[in-house]
């Protein structure tokens, strides 16, 4: 196996990594606040399509990443609307955001299939450091939405462990009568949660659309936003895992396609011999192996899971 | 009139709530002057707690008026309420178990930015200020519930709350804890601030509060400006009230049989982990009903349960009819003949949703099978045997039971304990919240029960129910028998005095 | 300020489900009415023509049938669960697990009969879909792990067995290199009732009826709701809610799994990863619709059907298939938001304006007082 092919791997390991971390992050800041949004597919679709049409039309991948944020914040509203506002069912909402998001995407998108958009991310070779053998190729000349999604981990970490907006969003998630009766409006922290989670899956659809695989055709999520959910679990809900997580998944979606030509012999298995479906499903199953781990550990004392995950809050019901 | 609003730190005025179906509040009057303690008296459903979620902002009330601080207030969100100055301590704690002390404490009124040892430090030296000892860097999952309570208190002081309302404070303290409590609220009476203290312990009352209002059935019923002039038992009795309209004649005393049902030594921890029942002793004869009296939350819930087998002793024995049942199920303690009145008749012991006729067999319906099925006609005409030879007024049988009255779900429920023909009755709180029918009704009930040779053994709060129903009265107290009276030759006082721990003798 | 509130109506109104089903519909139709303008088609030209195709004929109604079989199946997988209070959100994944074992029964015995086979084949579809879900029954039953992300996860375990299955062990040595599983036996193929309508339709109507009086009419399913809607009053009965959520879950499972084994053997005709073709997430919303109940299910499977067929016809009118996902989302949107409404009122609380006035009044009071 060649050198080249290697780098290779490892960067398509921070993109992958990046597209799920960047999802996962907006989901990660919903289940924060205690909404559980199983439409992460159906808005990272909207984002993917809607970015990738404001990218044809204005030829600005910034434009386009954008716009895609706005539409699967809008996207999440909806959720929020039905889930949190008239507090119907988190599950029931969520599937169906993911089904009505997938068939709004194709039918917005059906005109737009096969086209490509002018002007893409591009690489931002990072002066002095893009040049350092292996490191530089892999960490230091890639799009600069792996940059941005890095300063929004390190945002998303301070805002919830170190601003009193995040203490509330974490109280809302955990006890919603506590939140309200400290003073913050349980309503508008999940609502503004859920939305800002849109946003940000929205973006990395569009991540998708305007970069990772450049054009528009239906399906391109192709589970991504479901991997985005279960890395959210992986990750134990705090953003630092969640970053290790999506290099873990991301090493995962990057190796598959590549698999066939890795010529080498790990543990006395040819690896050119594992099916790349064997390995997409390691982190399904790695994440129900964690789920069940921490519920173990966990029996004695409060999960590590938001204790309000999915429960509609109305103040004066009793 | 207006002008004396300024000198009430909290006024309520005509608070009227409803809930569906719940009448919690009708019209419901609260004065509390500044500086002082203010004790919100009544029994379980008075409608204390919906007064004081008013006060803080989380229920709307339907009508009436809410001043604090000599302004009136229209809150609503708790925040409102925080920014007039009132801070709540629920009887449910509103703690957050994962976070830590000090990030409770400042929810909702932090630094936009938290800097974790900054909070901590300003944390400790609040408590510090109050003598409420919290270790501001512990999660509050690690606390006792004394400590969180104190959390719950210094989370008002933080915000510098100037009204404090606590929700039955001492039910989950231990009476070290509680004597705490009283010299902390004092401390905070006396730098002017406000507290309500909602709560049905009357000797801790007395102790520490200076004034008093009674709640029954939603409207207030009596002020009382200076505490030091009364005593418990006329308290008890004004918290517990008499049953008026209900004629309760003694029935003649039936010749008491064998004994049905025997508790030896019986220990058990309630739900927060604490000991709810200290070596209960007692017997129930066939053809006798014995009371039990004394204010809620004093061990008669798990009691009940510890006997109905949904909760298991930690040490002690529980026979029916001579029979060890002390390790057998609900279900076979009824087939051996025990039958059971829960006191929360929605939680337990009836689905809401479901059918009148389903509810009507959670009993039996193993019995009313035929093959494979639950023979739909069986189940139905054993549930119209029910609703006739028992009055329930239904609708439909096969319509959830939701729309019933309170009244007609007692008799439903009553009814199908009794149709197995049980051998022991327990009734918690057989007629709370019913109307004057419905409760004359339960205890006819009750009465020709005792008649048919069946030992019944009432749980109630209301002293007047006890007193003309029961051959023999148990007084409980913090988990223990305090003794054993007649109800023709005990004066009430005596009763009040055994209800509030201090038996005479 | 006057703010609104949800506040739970005293009386609910009657048949609020169905008619909340009913609005659903016409939200939905409503607003696929205002895209398809949009994008300048006739809305009544689609609508027609969706009709047609779906509703309209024999022919039409035997390919609604075919779609509301699966459709039916998975919902009500998804409603013996959520009978119980549990979500099984992987529906999806059970089907393919069940149509999996039914591929390896009929590689096996491939020899026997058509009847035979296919008895043979349902049964290993029941058994590979509870096998999916005996992993996140025990966990939530014993260890309380929630069944929603487990059931879940494994949906895309089982898809990507499909696909390694597709590439290597069961690949068609006859297929020219195309990465395709060899078709299942002929004389495995469901027999047609009519048109595109196969027996799968009789055993998913079967299963519902079962289920339905094995809910209503035994005292198995007595628990089941007794422990579903009162969780304190079964343990009050005797009831062990630890057995019920087990039984609950795998039963729930093996139901999606013979919908596997139906779709394999009744549309079909190979094993692929497009198998399920997301009927296990459409059957979530469809048991969500039917509140659970068996009777709600057909109702809804059968309407969904007719809008997934409906969806496929109007392509040839140049008009995308996606509008049948959209309209089965806002079904599902428009009867949560109805039925909300049904059940709670707004109410606007808050100072009116002579309120206001009077509390102005008061703070003057107020301050009068202060100064004497």
């Amino acid at each position: 196996m060649s050198e080249e092919a290697l780098i290779g791997l490892f960067v398509a390991t921070v993109q992958f990594g990046t597209l799920v971390f960047l999802a996962a992050l907006g989901e990660l800041i919903a289940e924060r606040a205690g909404v559980l949004n199983l439409g992460v597919e159906g808005m990272m679709a909207m984002g993917a399509v809607s970015g990738f049409m404001v990218g044809l039309e204005t030829g600005s991948p910034w434009a386009a990443f954008f716009a895609a944020a706005a539409v699967g914040a809008l996207v999440g509203g909806f959720h929020a609307l039905v889930s949190v506002v008239l507090g119907a069912d988190q599950v029931v909402s969520g599937l169906a955001l993911t089904i009505g998001g997938l068939g709004l995407a194709a039918y917005v998108g059906r005109n737009v299939v096969g086209e490509r958009p002018e002007t893409l991310f591009t690489d931002l070779g990072i002066a002095g450091l893009a040049d350092i053998p292996w490191i530089g190729e892999i960490f230091f000349d890639q799009p600069p939405v792996v940059y941005l999604a890095v300063l929004l981990g390190f945002s998303v970490w301070f805002v919830l462990a170190r601003t009193r907006l995040g203490l509330a969003i974490r109280a809302a998630g955990e006890s919603a009568p506590t939140a309200d009766t400290a003073g913050h409006s349980v309503m508008a922290l999940r609502s503004g949660a859920v939305m800002v989670g849109g946003a940000f899956a929205g973006a990395a659809g569009s991540f998708l659309s305007l970069y990772m695989a450049p054009g528009w055709v239906e399906g391109m999520v192709a589970g991504r936003g479901w991997i985005a959910v279960a890395l959210v679990i992986f990750g134990a809900w705090r953003p630092g895992r969640l970053a290790l997580g999506a290099l873990l998944f991301g090493f995962t979606l990057a190796l598959q396609p590549r698999l066939q030509s890795f010529d080498i012999e790990l543990l006395g298995v040819e690896v050119n011999r594992i099916s790349p479906a064997l390995l997409g499903i390691l982190p399904f199953v790695l994440t129900v192996v964690v789920l069940v781990i921490i519920s173990w550990r966990y029996r004695h004392r409060p999960s590590v899971a938001p204790a309000a995950l999915g429960l509609p809050y109305r103040r004066e019901e009793r | 009139m207006a002008s004396s609003d300024a000198d009430y730190a909290v006024w309520l005025r005509g608070i009227e709530k409803q809930f569906p179906g719940v009448i919690a509040c009708a019209g419901a009057d609260l004065r509390v002057r500044p500086g002082t303690i203010h004790a919100l008296l009544g029994e379980n459903g008075a409608g204390k707690t919906t007064m004081a979620n008013v006060l803080a902002g989380v229920y709307r009330p339907d009508g009436g008026e809410v001043w604090v601080n000599g302004r009136r207030r229209f809150f609503q969100s708790p925040a409102d309420a925080i920014q007039a100055g009132v801070g709540m301590v629920y009887q449910e704690f509103r703690l957050v178990p994962t976070l830590t002390v000090a990030e409770n404490i400042v929810l909702g009124a932090a630094p936009r930015l938290l800097r974790g040892a900054e909070i901590e430090q300003r944390v400790a030296e609040l408590s510090a200020a109050y003598g409420l000892a919290a270790d501001p860097a512990r999660p509050v999952w690690q606390l006792s519930m004394g400590e969180r309570q104190r959390v719950e208190i210094l989370k008002a002081l933080w915000r510098n709350a100037s009204v404090l309302v606590m929700d039955e404070p001492t039910a989950v303290l231990t009476p070290g804890e509680a004597a705490e409590l009283g010299v902390t609220l004092r401390a905070m009476a006396a730098e002017g601030r406000s507290v309500v203290y909602i709560s049905h312990k009357l000797d801790q009352v007395v102790a520490f509060c200076d004034e008093a209002t009674v709640l029954r059935r939603g409207k207030t019923v009596a002020t009382v400006d200076d505490l030091d002039d009364v005593d418990l038992q006329e308290l008890a009795e004004m918290m517990v009230g008499s049953s008026q309209g209900v004629a309760m004649d003694r029935p003649p005393p039936v010749d008491t049989g064998s004994e049905v049902l025997r508790l030896q030594g019986i220990h058990a921890v309630g739900d927060r982990g604490l000991p709810a029942l200290t070596g209960i002793d007692l017997t129930v004869r066939s053809g006798e009903i014995v009371g039990i009296v004394g204010v809620s939350g004093n061990g008669q819930k798990e009691l009940a349960e510890v006997i109905s087998g949904l909760r298991e002793p930690t040490e002690g024995q529980v026979s029916v009819k001579g029979q060890d049942v002390t390790a057998a199920s609900s279900s076979d303690r009824y087939r051996l003949g025990l039958a059971y009145v829960p006191e929360d008749r929605l939680g337990m012991g009836l689905a809401p949703k479901m059918s009148v006729v389903d509810n009507s067999v959670v009993r039996s319906y193993r019995s009313q099978r035929r093959g494979l099925f639950l023979s739909t006609a069986k189940c139905t005409e054993f549930c119209r045997g029910l609703v006739e030879r028992f009055g329930v007024r239904v609708g439909r049988l096969n319509d959830p039971i939701a729309g019933l009255s309170g009244g007609n779900l007692q008799r439903l429920l009553l009814g199908r304990e009794l149709a197995g023909r049980p051998s022991v009755l327990v009734a918690a709180q057989p007629s709370r919240g019913l109307d004057v029918q419905g409760v004359a009704a339960i205890h006819g009930h009750l009465i020709d029960q005792r008649a048919d040779g069946v030992g019944v053994l009432l749980i109630s709060e209301d002293l007047d129910e006890l007193l003309a129903l029961s051959d023999r009265l148990l007084v409980m107290f913090e988990g223990r028998i305090m003794g054993e009276y007649g109800p023709d030759v005990t004066p009430r006082t005596i009763l009040g005095a055994a209800m509030a721990g201090n038996p005479p003798r | 300020m006057r703010k609104p509130a949800l506040v739970r109506r005293d009386r609910v109104l009657p048949a609020t489900q169905a008619l909340g089903f009913f609005v659903g519909i016409v939200v939905a139709l409503l607003l696929g009415a205002v895209l398809l303008i949009v994008s300048d088609h006739s809305p009544a030209e689609v609508y027609e023509r969706m009709f047609d195709s779906a509703l309209r004929g024999t022919d039409s109604l035997s390919r609604t049938l075919g779609r509301a079989t699966p459709l039916a199946l998975t919902g009500l997988s998804v409603a013996v669960a959520g009978s119980m209070g549990l979500w099984n959100i992987g529906a999806e994944g059970q089907m393919m697990a069940g149509a999996i074992v039914a591929t390896g029964v009929a590689m096996m015995a491939d020899g026997l009969s058509g009847p035979l086979l296919i008895a043979l084949m349902m049964a290993a579809g029941v058994a590979g879909g509870m096998l999916l879900m005996l992993g996140p029954a025990l966990a939530r039953s014993h260890l309380r792990v929630s069944e929603i992300i487990t059931t879940l996860m494994l949906v895309y375990v089982a898809i990507r067995v499909v696909e390694w299955l597709e590439t290597g062990p069961w690949k068609d040595p006859d297929s020219f290199g195309f990465a395709v599983i060899e078709p299942v036996p002929e004389q495995a193929a469901l027999p047609s009732l009519f048109g595109r309508a196969n027996i799968g339709m009789l055993i998913a109507l079967g299963l519902l009826i079962v289920f339905s009086v094995a809910v209503s009419r035994t005292a198995w399913g007595y628990e089941l709701r007794l422990a579903g809607s009162s969780p304190d009053t079964a343990r009050y009965a005797g009831v062990s809610l630890r057995r019920k959520v087990l039984v609950a879950l795998i039963l729930s499972g093996g139901i999606a799994g013979l919908a596997g084994a139906v779709q394999l053997t009744g549309s079909a005709t190979r094993l692929e990863s497009g198998l399920s073709n997301g009927y296990g997430f459409a059957g979530i919303i469809v048991a969500a619709l039917a509140l659970m109940r068996p009777s709600g299910v057909a109702v809804a499977a059968f309407v969904f059907g007719a809008v997934q067929v409906g969806g496929q016809s109007i392509q040839t009118l140049g008009v995308s298939s996606a509008i049948a996902d959209i309209l089965q989302a806002m079904i599902l949107f428009g009867a949560l938001v109805a039925v909300v409404l049904f059940n709670y009122r707004i109410r606007w609380t808050g100072p009116a304006r002579e309120q206001q006035a009077d509390e102005r009044l008061g703070s003057a009071i107020t301050q009068e007082a202060a100064d004497v």
